[in-house]
């Protein structure tokens, strides 16, 4: 499991230990005031009760939408008590599962309300990556590849610079493509990475950094990542 | 969970066929143990210093590729190996030396001065080497370095290909070489790279193309050599190329690791065997040429195209997303609801780095689960 170095809430977020899953609360919360209900909030996105916990505190959001019985299983054991599972369950073994968890909240195999899904996330999703080598002018390597941003639905972006053109190319490293007459990266620089597609940075870490205000808020577990 | 038929897994579910992994890892071990390579095997441990003449190349393994201790343990216990392990990062390096690894590479660049401490504290258990491409890099890890009793290894990072980090000439080498040797605190060991193959994949087009490549490595090896200054490790080459490399005396080591599991876009080394699956199961038939199974692409990752269904004829995988993935050929499928089957991943440390363990399996059951603690270390 991730093993990122630890640092208290109120950490400037420069000052995390990189790359870092950063969420920007107040984002998810106007993109969360936003929802038009009723729905339920397809949790499987972020995988985070957390997360989870504030979309369904919308008056608008009765229950959750989960892929699987094992993120059904995380999300019971987080105290969720109306999931729907969108996957079809076709063998005992997935249905004696499900029918362990009908104690502890009401499963939905039906299509009842419309689904809220990853727009609940929509600007709000970042990984922080530092530049580690600048080899050549106009090339910054950084520490975020493909295992910390994703790349199953395109490069990142570099937030606040769409003049740069990056891309996780590699798995451990991610590529920023700069014009050196206009301002030059330096090793150890910060970056943002805005990815292409939120849930692929979810199912990545294992823990999100709730930021709020340019500071660490809180840490929030990815308690449903891998439970596919 | 131990003896159950793989068919009765709940899925999807990362499989590793243990037939497979050692026959893969008995491939590499083989031929750096000199038992089925001309070159002479020399010492035994490939850690010692002097001379080329008569020194085996070892197979550094790279963690990155199985994150698992379980099976370095597996790779060291074969042989030809350097009796370490080569990480991408200062976190993945952390979980192999708590698991008993004797020396580590990490083969990245590491400039955060929290993440050097780490890095300084590592070389503090076990011999530590990391790579750096720049003097910048080199004056921050001496002054993370300088008030620590054992000095950190250094190598420098050739580019040969990649276009990615390392230095771009050999005149930079020996610069960057020359100013490592004159900072206290460090140990200058020499040059590495990587690469991987653009070009044909018989046997003819890996040894010229790779060939090339490790001749570029070598040429800024043997730069800082005439620069009056000594060698030590000379990384280059890795499985694709780890016949190759071992046909250059020079060469001490390759990072490989892919070898392991192998991936699709590999498979023309017939020599190795695909090692892991994904194993799932269909959950739809839409109609009778469409099967939908249950394989989120969270599970397999496709950052380079999509996965590849092994078997039956005539039925290719024709998208995926993260609620399954869609099974399509001409014909009626021959797939019922509830169905396994079983995709091969185009780039198989991204599929790891999705699990938290594999399930070992041999003649169809289940014999043992291997723990993959190293996931997620992308610090």
């Amino acid at each position: 499991m991730q093993r990122p170095i630890a640092t208290p809430l109120g950490t400037p977020i420069e000052a995390l230990d990189t790359p870092a899953l950063l969420v920007d609360t107040a984002r998810l919360d106007a993109a969360i005031v936003a929802v038009q209900g009723p729905a339920r909030a397809a949790v499987w996105v972020h995988g985070t009760p957390a997360i989870a916990r504030l979309q369904t505190a919308h008056p608008g959001v009765s229950g959750i939408a989960v892929r699987s019985v094992a993120e059904a299983e995380v999300f019971a054991a987080a105290g969720f008590a109306d999931i729907r599972i969108l996957r079809p369950l076709v063998t005992e073994r997935a249905r004696s599962r499900a029918a362990a968890l009908a104690d502890t909240a009401r499963l939905v195999f039906e299509d009842d309300l419309p689904v809220w899904g990853g727009d609940a996330l929509a600007g709000a999703v970042g990984v922080s990556t530092r530049v580690t080598s600048v080899p050549e002018p106009g090339r910054a390597i950084t520490d975020c590849g493909q295992k910390a941003v994703g790349r199953d639905f395109g490069d990142p972006v570099v937030a606040g610079h769409p003049e740069w053109r990056a891309h996780a190319g590699s798995a451990e490293h991610g590529v920023v493509l700069f014009d050196p007459a206009e301002r030059a990266l330096e090793i150890g620089d910060w970056l943002r990475f805005v990815p292409s597609d939120a849930a692929t940075v979810f199912s990545l870490h294992d823990q999100a950094c709730a930021v709020r205000d340019g500071v660490l808020e809180a840490v929030w577990p990815v308690s449903a990542r891998g439970a596919f | 969970m131990i003896g159950t038929p793989i068919v009765e897994l709940d899925t999807p579910v990362l499989l590793v066929d243990l037939d497979a992994l050692e026959h893969n890892i008995g491939v590499i071990a083989r031929h750096y143990s000199g038992r089925d390579s001309g070159r002479d095997s020399g010492r035994d441990s490939g850690r010692d210093s002097g001379g080329d003449a008569g020194r085996a190349i070892r197979l550094r393994p790279h963690g990155k590729n199985h994150k698992a201790p379980e099976i370095l343990e597996m790779q060291v216990a074969a042989g030809g190996t350097v009796g370490g392990v080569c990480a991408a990062k200062v976190s993945e390096a952390e979980v192999f030396v708590d698991a008993g690894a004797g020396n580590v590479l990490i083969a990245n660049q590491v400039v955060d001065p929290a993440k050097i401490r780490r890095l300084v504290a590592l070389a503090g258990r076990v011999e530590t080497t990391v790579a750096v491409d720049s003097g910048e890099q080199v004056a921050l890890l001496a002054r993370g370095a300088e008030s620590s009793g054992t000095p950190l290894g250094v190598v420098i990072e050739v580019d040969t290909m990649m276009g990615r980090a390392g230095v771009r000439s050999v005149e930079q080498a020996v610069t960057l070489a020359r100013r490592v040797v004159a900072t206290p605190g460090l140990r200058f060991r020499v040059v590495m790279s990587h690469q991987v193959p653009r070009g044909p994949g018989d046997r003819a087009g890996r040894f010229s193309e790779g060939g090339r490549y490790i001749e570029l490595a070598l040429a800024a090896k043997r730069a800082i050599e005439d620069a009056g200054i000594d060698v030590d490790i000379v990384s280059t080459g890795e499985s694709w190329t780890y016949d190759v490399a071992a046909t250059y005396p020079e060469v001490t080591e390759i990072e490989g690791g892919t070898y392991v599991f192998m991936e699709v876009p590999y498979a023309y080394m017939r020599e190795f065997r695909f090692a892991l699956r994904v194993m799932g199961r269909v959950v739809a038939r839409p109609d009778a040429r469409t099967a939908i199974g249950d394989v989120p692409i969270d599970a397999i990752g496709a950052p380079n195209g999509l996965p590849t269904l092994e078997g039956p004829d005539g039925v290719t995988v024709t998208g995926i997303d993260h609620h399954g993935v869609v099974l399509s050929g001409n014909a009626d499928l021959p797939f019922d609801v509830g169905d396994p089957f079983f995709l091969l991943t185009h780039q198989q440390d991204v599929t790891v780095n999705r699990w938290d363990r594999f399930v070992g399996v041999r003649e169809g059951r289940v014999e043992k689960i291997i723990e993959a603690p190293a996931r997620g270390c992308v610090h």
